[in-house]
């Protein structure tokens, strides 16, 4: 199997230059990879844009108003007293244990969709190249079929004049 | 000053975890001791129960719940201030979101302790929780004392995944950089990060979602606390005015504690071009508004006990500033509402020896705030007959010191095991500062 292209540049502007070209000989699917902390994809590219993961913060808040719901309304019919006056189903003060359970799963889904969206989105990018890359280093990666055909050499040309 | 280059923002960040200085050391070693002190005390009050403290009828709040409210307090302020500097793309963010997160964490798992220590028999503390048990007894979910272990346990769990959110890229970078016992930590909590632009376009993408849940959260948190007091219908506590004037107490102390957490990371570390004159600047202009949002709240409450003609109430507010905790009335008032009143002035904002002390004032007067409120409230309600007076003993006093010694140790901690400033929003905004001529180069 073909390997992918890698090419590490030491500037992020070099590799921004890089895959303005990639772009420019029809190359879009080009990704990047950079071991710095340093939010390269601002400048090269923008994979995305992952709406599924609002979904699922919803998903998420849906999840715990409901569980909240039914934990207090089960658990109070389940005693039967009345405390302070109040029914048993007393719903304005549920509203508080809601809201908090309803934030509460909002977020813990929205972080671990982020967890498992990542991973998978990481497989996609060639395990060589996350290799490959170190430090103060930005790898742009072209996937092997772009470098078959015609627009092979169109290719190496960017990256190679992409190169500080 | 120059501002740094994008090597040398790594090579601080990850000298502030490597290099440990007298003073990291000194500063521990204090604190670590007066969590001793506060484990000694606290071990005396299980063994010898409740009696060791100063509190009997009618005074059965005293200083530990006062230490816990203002620990809440303290707590409100990190997250919430980070997330609203995030959607404001503050420059601000990136010199203090890292602490002031924390900061949050820390400061909760902090406050816990208090309503488990207040209990008495503090290991039947899990009575409060929601469990099924043999005995199908359940916690009255009307009672604002179960919203509030909900609110807080929601709070620090969504806190935590806040700041740890945050934290990936930074983890992913420590992963390669540092060796020994570190490195396998590092990779294990990185997740697998690798800097992919599908990964930071996900974490782009996740975080201001992260952010619109943390907000509310935390406002809603500190409401529920004021609850623990205004859903009674005791005297000076029964108020509506509660709950915003609780989050804005929360901010004015949160902003104090960062003011003092960050002058320390600053001068311990030499991060002067990361944290610098014009953050704290900023800061101090957040503490004068907030300051003035709680003269003006003073006020109000005043204003009300005597307009709406309850006479409890207005016997109440007519005891704080004149009665036997009047000197804890004025002490809060001249701390929390004159002492600010000089970040008016250009050089006291640029000042941070100036600041540093406003700072001390404002987080002691906001305990003695808690303090007067709880205190002056249960000491002086309805009947003249249960009138009462409460004095701290010393195992509480020293429980108390206990919490800001356990406060200060696990941050220390934290810091010596992490970015105390984000490494990425750092390179970030430095690298968008020499691209864009608009921004100013040190606003890193």
């Amino acid at each position: 199997m073909p390997e992918p292209r890698v090419t590490l540049f030491a500037d992020p502007d070099a590799a921004a230059r890089a895959l303005r070209r990639l772009h420019e000989a029809g190359v879009t699917d080009a990704r990047v990879v950079s071991s710095a902390p340093f939010p390269a994809v601002h400048l090269t590219g923008r994979p995305g844009p992952w709406p599924v993961l609002g979904k699922v913060a919803l998903a998420g808040a849906v999840t715990g108003l409901t569980c909240a719901a039914l934990l207090q309304a089960l658990t109070s019919r389940s005693m039967g007293l009345v405390v302070g006056g109040k029914p048993i189903l007393a719903w304005p003060a549920f509203g508080v244990i809601m809201f908090e359970l309803t934030m509460l799963f909002a977020g813990a889904a929205n972080f671990i969709a982020l967890v498992l969206l990542a991973a998978g989105a990481r497989r996609r990018v060639a395990a060589v190249a996350r290799a490959a890359v170190s430090s103060e280093q930005i790898a742009v990666v072209v996937p092997a079929e772009r470098l078959e055909g015609p627009r092979a050499a169109a290719v190496l040309r960017a990256l190679e004049e992409g190169r500080p | 000053m120059d501002a740094p280059d994008l090597t040398r923002i790594e090579r601080d960040m990850v000298g502030t975890m490597s290099r440990t200085s007298w003073r990291y050391w000194l500063g521990l070693g204090l604190s670590a001791s007066l969590v001793v002190v506060g484990g000694v005390a606290w071990s005396l009050a299980l063994r010898r129960g409740l009696g060791v403290f100063g509190l009997d009828e009618p005074v059965m709040w005293g200083s530990l719940i006062t230490t816990f409210v203002f620990f809440i307090g303290v707590s409100h302020s990190g997250t919430l201030v980070s997330a609203i500097l995030f959607f404001a793309r503050s420059p601000l963010r990136a010199a203090i979101g890292r602490s002031a997160e924390a900061m949050t964490v820390i400061t909760i798992l902090t406050a816990g302790l208090y309503p488990i220590i207040h209990i008495g028999r503090s290991w039947l503390f899990y009575f409060v929780l929601a469990y099924p048990n043999q005995r199908q007894l359940w916690p009255n979910f009307r009672s604002p004392l179960t919203w509030d272990v909900f609110a807080i346990s929601s709070y620090v769990t969504v806190s935590a995944l806040f700041l740890y959110m945050g934290m990936l890229p930074d983890l992913a970078m420590l992963a390669r950089r540092v060796t020994g016992w570190r490195r396998p930590l590092y990779r294990a909590l990185s997740l697998g990060f690798s800097g992919t632009d599908a990964e930071w376009a996900l974490l782009e993408r996740a975080y201001p979602i992260f952010a619109g849940v943390v907000i509310p959260l935390a406002v809603s948190v500190h409401s529920v606390v004021s609850w623990d007091f205004a859903m009674s219908v005791m005297p000076g506590w029964h108020s509506s005015i509660f709950a915003p004037y609780f989050v804005a107490g929360a901010i004015f102390s949160g902003i104090a504690m960062a003011i003092l957490l960050l002058a320390g990371l600053r001068r311990g570390y030499r991060l002067e071009r990361y944290i610098r004159p014009e953050h704290f600047e900023m800061l101090s202009k957040l503490l004068l508004a907030a300051s003035l949002v709680m003269t003006f709240t003073y006020a109000t409450e005043f204003f009300m006990a005597f307009f709406h003609g309850s006479q409890a109430e207005a016997e109440v507010f007519r005891w704080r500033p004149t009665g036997t905790y009047a000197w804890v009335f004025w002490l809060v008032i001249v701390c929390n509402s004159v002492a600010p009143l000089a970040c008016f002035w250009g050089r006291v904002r640029r000042s941070l020896p100036a600041l540093v002390i406003i700072s001390v004032l404002v987080s002691i007067g906001m305990w003695f705030e808690r303090f007067l409120f709880i205190v002056t409230t249960l000491a002086h309600h309805y009947l003249p007959q249960n009138w009462g007076f409460y004095r701290p003993t010393v195992p509480e006093l020293l429980i108390c010191l206990g919490g800001f010694g356990w406060f200060f140790t696990l941050f220390l901690l934290f810091i010596k095991i992490f970015p105390s400033i984000s490494v990425a929003e750092t390179m970030e905004r430095q690298h968008a500062a020499a691209h864009e001529p608009g921004m100013e180069p040190g606003h890193a």
